[in-house]
Parts: C-alpha cells; structure tokens; sequence
C-alpha cells in the first residue's frame, strides 16, 4: 500500500456525488496537481481527507492505517495539513497569534506543564517561537508579525493560511488553490516556496487552476471531471489527453 | 548593568486599574458597615461566577446553568457541615470538588451538543438540580432548605479570626477566593491553554484542522469553571446561612451570563469582574427604590445597552482599552494588553 491512498471514495451531497469512486495513491515526497473545471469535486477531496467532511462510502489510509472516520484534528496530530480555498482566519488575532497556536501539536509539554510555566515548557515555547518567526520569515510575513490578520492583504492572507498549516509541522501539506486571486509575482513566489518545503520533505497535493504554477510543480497530476477521476499521470502528458482537454473546453483555456 | 524598559502604555493603565483595587482591599479600614462590606462580599460571588461562565463561551458553549454549580456547591457544603458534622473549611474544598467532578461528568456527556442545544440541556440541567434539591427531602430539608453554619474560628496565636462576630473575616476571605481564582484564570489565559480557548473561540475549524480536539478543550474548561463556581455557591450558603431550592435557579444563570456578556467577554478577568461588580452594587440600590421589577430591568437594560452600542463580542471592558488608546494615540489595531495580561 503506498503512502497515502484513497479507495472508492465517493462524497455524495444529497443526490449530487461531488466525488465518485474516486481511487488515488499519493507517494511519499511528491507533488500531486490535483486539476479540473469549476465545481468536479476537487476542494471535496481534500475536505474528505482531512475529515471536513465524512466520505459517503470508500476509504482512505494513511501509512497503512484507516484514516477515514477520524476526527479532523487527529487527521492533524498524524501529520497531514490543509490550507483552504477561502482565506479563513482566526477571528481578532494578529499574524503571529494565528501561527503560534497553529502550532499546537508541535509541543510535547502538556497543559499542566504549561500552566505551571516549569522549565521544560518554557524551553519548548522559546523553540517554538524561533520556528514560528522563521516561518514568517519564509514567507515574508516578518513585517506584518504585530499586524491583524484579517488587515492583510489577500495575497498575504493566502501566504498566512500556508504558514497556519506548515505550524502543525506537517508530513504531508494540502493545499487548496493557494495562488488564487494572486499577480503573477506573488503566485511565483508561492510556487517558490511550494518547493522549498516539498524539498524538505513534505509531500503536497495541490489544487491549482494556473496551469503555469502545476506545469512548473507537479511530478504527477490527477484530472477531476464532474467528480470522477479522468486521468492521471505525467503533468504534460495527461494536459494533452483529449478528454482532459474536452472537460475543460468552454469552461477554461489551457 | 541591566536597565529595565518600561512600557508607559503597559504600566500607566495599570497604575490606574490598581487604585480601585488597592482601595477595596483597605475598606473595612474605614468602614465596617454590614451593608456596604455585604454588597461587595456578595459581588464577590458572581464575579467568580461569571468568570467561570466567560471561560466556558471560550471554547464556543453559552452555558445557562452556571447557577446550578452554585447550588451543587452550596448544597455539598451545607449537607456535609449541617448533616455529616464535618466542620468548614474541609466541607467548604469539597464544595469545589464535588461541583468539579459533576462538571467534568455531565460536560463529557453534554458540551458534544453545540449551540442553542447545549444552551437548554445546561438550563434544563438547572431545574433538574433544583427540583433534586427540592424532593430529596432526607438531604436537603426539601424547600426549606439547610442552614449552614459560619466558619469556625481561626485562632493564630493569641490572635483570632471570628466570622460571627463581624462580616470584615468573610470579606478578607472573599478577597482571597476572588483573588486565587482570578489569578488561576489569569495564568490559564496566559499559558497554552489560553491560546488555545482562544482559537476555538476565534475559529473552531479552522483551530480543528491544526489538531485541537474541541471536546477536550470544552471539558476542561466546563470543568475548571464547575470548581470555582462550586466554591463561589459554598461561600454564598455559608454567608448567607442559607441554602434553598429557589436561591439559584435559572434567573441567577441569566444573571451571570448578562454580567460577563456586559463587562466584557474579551477578558477572563477583568470583564465578568467590572461586570458582576456593576451590575450587583447597582441592583442592590436601585432595589431600594419603589419600582417593581427593576432588577429585571438593570440586567435586561443593561445587556441590550451594551448590545445595541458596543460593537460586536465586546463589552464595557473593552471601552476601556479604547480609552487607553485614544489616551496613547495609538491605532486602532494596537492592543493595549488588557488588566488581564
Ligand atoms: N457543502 C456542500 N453542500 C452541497 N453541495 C456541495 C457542498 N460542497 C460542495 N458541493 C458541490 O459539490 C461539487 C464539487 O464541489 P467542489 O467545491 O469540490 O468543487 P471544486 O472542484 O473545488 O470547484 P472550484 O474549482 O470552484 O473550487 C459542486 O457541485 C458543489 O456545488
Ligand atoms: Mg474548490
């Protein structure tokens, strides 16, 4: 069984499948491009994975083990995060507050540890902070660290959801169009970063319309049509299968 | 040699938030009236309680029953001094533990509930404690309830504290309960858990997907409130020398719940404190003049006043950071850290 693998996953909204039967292996340490016209079911799929949402039927293992059922932040604590295609925001906090209890699961001191300010924990949190502002940094949040976050422009907000997910120290990174409604400049400097961290090791599916950003990342890549799967592999090859280019005819140029 | 920073816009609105405090601790120095010591002994109580209730709208749950966790722990005290012999103070701790665990108990089972739902079991969970109290005859001397005796003297040396011969031991005694349990909030605010109450707060899903387990977060916090507010219920039975079906019913939850929601939920600690206080000391004087219903009409004015006129999931607490800010000229979006921090 490879890394992480959805079986038969099907996520029916009333009588709509927003996806059907889907099958999909993800290998350790690759960028998959998940790609489809508006509405195929791309977003349910991450939100089925993460547990957003319970799939109708079918399963999906991580490492080996049933995933599927499990409550989202125990999805989390396994090591697989998401961004989500809204920019969702912790309501009222600044950019650094948003990233530091993002990175609840970073921590191995307990509650009680933590309540009592023992040495342990306060070691813990200087470290944490260390690798919070170093992931601002990154990503060129630094000087907007004291700032709120709902004051951010939306390209930076894209930028923070990336640094909320990256705090949880994740192995595998779910990314959700994260360059929509970006310049050309900032969604380089996204895809910049994208491989920064997949060099790192983390492994990444990412939904993305702009083909340039995909063609530029991607090692394999899923098509989604009306919530089937219609193909998959090599970026360049599978763009140029005809009935990837017939779903997106009219609804997109390639 | 180290040269320390003083922050000015940090410490001045301390300074100033001190004096009142400072003067509270020093009132019996120049007063020992009965009634003035009584109205803010008695305020003391709902403080504690409308902490409890603010930290348990952290983690996204309004709690309509606060006042049954009073009445758990006035009834634990009054049944076990009155009907088991125990004396005080160990009776008294009980209060606090007994109303823990029942906390802990029907929050694991409850707070997976979300919103108005939870809102109705915690008030349906109040009548059930009432109407308890009020049949279970053999423990409780149905309605006409138990009579709890006062703490028993401290004597320290040649020295001794006598709560039947004046209110000023209960007051010192209130002082300290408000100030441990403000001081636990204060550090749970400011820990981890703090941070994390306020993701859920700020953004439950969102504080989900980064792997906070909610129902965990809910419990602790229904729990860490059950205790205080247990406390807060064996200290009023006690004053009172009364304990009886009808003192903490559902009234006195909405009681609690208008006086975090009007000091300011923001904070932990100083909201439901500037809350209770207000709210108490206001409705024992305008319950002098002759109008009927005017207690409703304090709580019920003053949660649609601050409602109507403050913006949203703020409360007079945080006029008192925009006071500070205007004072400091700063932007809107610097936070003057709340008394709290
Ligand atoms: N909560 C929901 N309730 C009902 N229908 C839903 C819900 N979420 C998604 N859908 C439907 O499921 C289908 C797939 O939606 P999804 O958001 O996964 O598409 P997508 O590929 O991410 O589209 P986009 O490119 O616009 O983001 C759509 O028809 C959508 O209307
Ligand atoms: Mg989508």
């Amino acid at each position: 069984m490879s890394f992480l693998e959805l079986t038969n996953v099907t996520k029916q909204f009333g009588r709509l499948s927003a996806i059907e039967d889907i099958n999909l292996s993800v290998n350790q340490g690759e960028v998959l491009g998940i790609v489809g016209p508006n509405g195929s079911g791309k977003s349910t799929l991450i939100n089925v994975m993460t547990s957003y949402y319970r799939p109708t039927s079918g399963s999906i293992y991580f490492k080996g083990r049933k995933i599927s059922g499990l409550r989202p932040d125990k999805i989390a604590a396994l090591g697989i995060a998401r961004t989500f295609q809204s920019n969702i925001l912790f309501e009222g906090a600044t950019v650094l507050e948003s990233v530091m209890v993002s990175a609840y699961l970073q921590y191995k001191t307990n509650n009680l540890q933590s309540f009592l300010r023992t040495k342990a924990y306060r070691d813990e949190y200087e470290k944490i902070v260390g690798k919070v502002l170093d992931l601002l940094k990154m990503l060129e949040l630094f000087n907007d660290t004291f700032l709120p976050a709902s004051g951010l422009s939306h390209g930076y907000q894209r930028m923070l959801g990336i640094a909320i997910a990256l705090a949880s120290g994740p192995k595998v990174l779910l990314l959700d169009e994260p360059t929509t409604g970006m310049n050309h400049e900032e969604a380089m400097f996204v895809v910049e970063n994208i491989r920064k961290i997949n060099e790192t090791g983390v492994t990444v599916i990412l939904i993305e319309h702009n083909m340039k950003v995909l063609l530029d990342l991607a090692t394999r890549v899923a098509v989604l049509n009306f919530g089937i799967k219609i193909a998959e592999g090599k970026p360049k090859e599978v763009m140029n299968k005809r009935e990837v280019i017939e779903a997106y005819l009219g609804t997109e140029t390639i | 040699m180290m040269i320390k920073y003083i922050d000015w816009k940090v410490t001045i609105p301390r300074i100033v938030a001190a004096v009142p405090i400072a003067i509270l601790v020093f009132i019996p120095v120049f007063s020992t009236s009965r009634d003035t010591l009584s109205i803010i002994i008695l305020s003391g109580v709902w403080v504690i309680a409308a902490m409890g209730f603010a930290m348990i709208l952290r983690t996204g749950q309004f709690s309509m029953g606060q006042a049954a966790f009073m009445a758990i722990g006035g009834y634990a005290s009054a049944i076990l001094t009155v009907k088991m012999g125990w004396s005080f103070w160990p009776s008294f701790f009980m209060a606090g533990v007994i109303s823990g665990i029942i906390a802990l108990i029907i929050g694991s089972v409850v707070l997976r509930v979300g919103n108005i739902y939870f809102s109705i079991i915690t008030l349906s969970f109040g009548e059930i404690v009432r109407i308890l109290a009020q049949n279970l005859e053999g423990i409780t001397h149905g309605a006409r309830g138990l009579i709890p005796p006062s703490p028993e003297p401290i004597v320290l040396g040649s020295f001794e504290i006598n709560f039947d011969a004046s209110v000023v031991p209960y007051y010192y005694f209130m002082i300290l309960l408000v100030a441990i349990t403000s001081l636990v909030f204060w550090q749970i605010n400011r820990s981890r858990l703090g941070g994390t109450f306020f993701s859920l707060a700020a953004n439950q899903i969102l504080a989900e997907h980064q792997g906070i387990y909610l129902m965990k977060y809910r419990v602790i916090a229904f729990t860490v409130a059950g205790i205080f507010t247990g406390f807060a219920g064996a200290f009023y039975a006690h004053f009172l020398e009364i304990i009886t079906p009808y003192m903490l019913g559902l009234w006195e939850s909405i009681q609690i719940m208008i006086m975090s929601i009007v000091g300011g939920v923001s904070s932990l600690v100083a909201g439901p404190l500037v809350g209770a206080v207000l709210l108490k000391v206001l409705s024992v004087y305008l319950s002098r003049l002759p109008v009927y219903g005017i207690h409703a009409l304090l709580f019920g004015g003053a949660v649609v006043l601050v409602l109507v006129f403050l913006p949203k999931g703020t409360g007079l607490i945080d006029l008192w950071k925009k006071f500070w800010r205007k004072v400091f000229n700063e932007p809107e979006w610097y936070e003057i850290p709340s008394i709290d921090e």
